[in-house]
């Protein structure tokens, strides 16, 4: 478990900067490749979105205030940048960001970087009909076993908030699995 | 077991007796939507299915860490980048902005004098969102194409200028 106040520290030190910043990325960059790769689908668009994050933390650690906790602040950084990637995507193809997720994921059964049965290629198909804040609570709380206080910390959304988001995605979920599976 | 125990007068009395135990503030609230959610998961797979290219997580470290660096592989210090474009971007504002003043200074109600006089004591705090404002209202089509920045003017901007180290170090390297 690193110190994170003196990991920031280091990372706002110009001579410790390079050293601490590696120190970083090798220790977030698997929760929050997963994170993005759950919210954009492929893994050369995840990979893209995963440096471009690690980027704009780079540069704006020296602003960083822990007024929150660097990961939750990481977290929704890669996030933002995640969301904004698909929106960017959707308006290229002149098409809401639902349909783009589901253009998506339609094509995962003959994407080489998926290994899901069929089952498991159903459950992609369902979380990308969820609403934006529904899809982000259940990975987070499904996929990534992140705690209600964690999650709120950040999307800024309270617990009670997020225990009803998971509720009426995994009811839908439950429905277009049962729907699907034959 | 003992007959005829009041079963309700024997739980009013141990639930006035304080514990001690707190539980986590809105702990119940939500309560019945989250139990009722591990039922409905626990038929769920338990993975998303997703891989990755063999050693890709290996490699990453330095990919990113290249681009944080410039041509002679220092690490970019984007705090003094972004001060540099900012206070050129300032100094752009300000210039288009007296250029559209002198040539269309019609109905305003502050002098250049109040103008200058604000932006002086003001500079400073703009924000790159007031920039951002400033260059959307100002319409760049309206300013005179022909107006000339002097020279003096732009040299006088770059001694004043905070970063002239850093502009030197950057003219250096490229």
């Amino acid at each position: 478990m690193i110190d994170e106040i003196a990991l920031v520290e280091e990372l706002q030190n110009i001579q410790t900067k390079e050293k601490a910043f590696r120190i970083l990325i090798k220790e977030y960059k698997q929760r929050l490749y997963w994170h993005i790769r759950k919210i954009v689908i492929s893994h050369d668009d995840a990979d893209d979105v995963l440096q471009n994050t690690f980027i704009k933390v780079f540069k704006g650690i020296d602003n960083f205030k822990q007024d929150s906790k660097l990961y939750s602040w990481m977290y929704r950084i890669a996030t933002n940048e995640s969301i904004t990637y698909i929106n960017k995507r959707a308006r290229e193809k002149n098409i809401d960001i639902t349909e783009m997720k589901q253009k998506l994921v339609s094509n995962l059964q003959s994407d080489k970087w998926f290994s899901g049965n069929d089952i498991e290629l159903i459950l992609q198909e369902a979380v990308a009909t969820l609403p934006e804040k529904q899809q982000l609570v259940f990975n987070m709380k499904y996929f990534d076993h992140m705690k209600y206080q964690e999650i709120s910390e950040i999307l800024g959304t309270t617990v009670g908030g997020l225990k009803a988001s998971y509720f009426h995605a995994v009811k839908k979920i439950e429905n277009h699995i049962k729907k699907n599976q034959n | 077991m003992k007959r005829g125990t009041n079963h309700s007068k024997d739980w009013k009395s141990t639930k006035d007796i304080k514990t001690g135990f707190t539980v986590p503030e809105n702990y119940f609230t939500g309560i019945e939507d989250e139990l009722l959610s591990r039922l409905i998961v626990e038929k769920l797979p338990k993975h998303d299915g997703f891989k990755t290219p063999e050693a890709y997580f290996k490699s990453l470290e330095n990919v990113i860490i290249e681009k944080t660096k410039n041509k002679n592989g220092k690490l970019i210090n984007f705090k003094r980048r972004n001060i540099k474009i900012i206070s050129v971007a300032a100094s752009i504002v300000l210039l288009l902005f007296f250029g559209s003043n002198f040539i269309y200074n019609t109905n305003t109600e502050l002098s250049s004098e109040e103008i200058i006089s604000w932006l002086d004591m003001n500079a400073n705090s703009l924000s790159n969102d007031d920039i951002a404002l400033a260059l959307t209202e100002l319409n760049i089509n309206d300013i005179n194409p022909y107006l000339a920045i002097k020279n003096e003017d732009i040299v006088e901007s770059l001694l004043n200028s905070n970063d002239l180290d850093y502009l030197i170090e950057d003219i250096n390297t490229k």
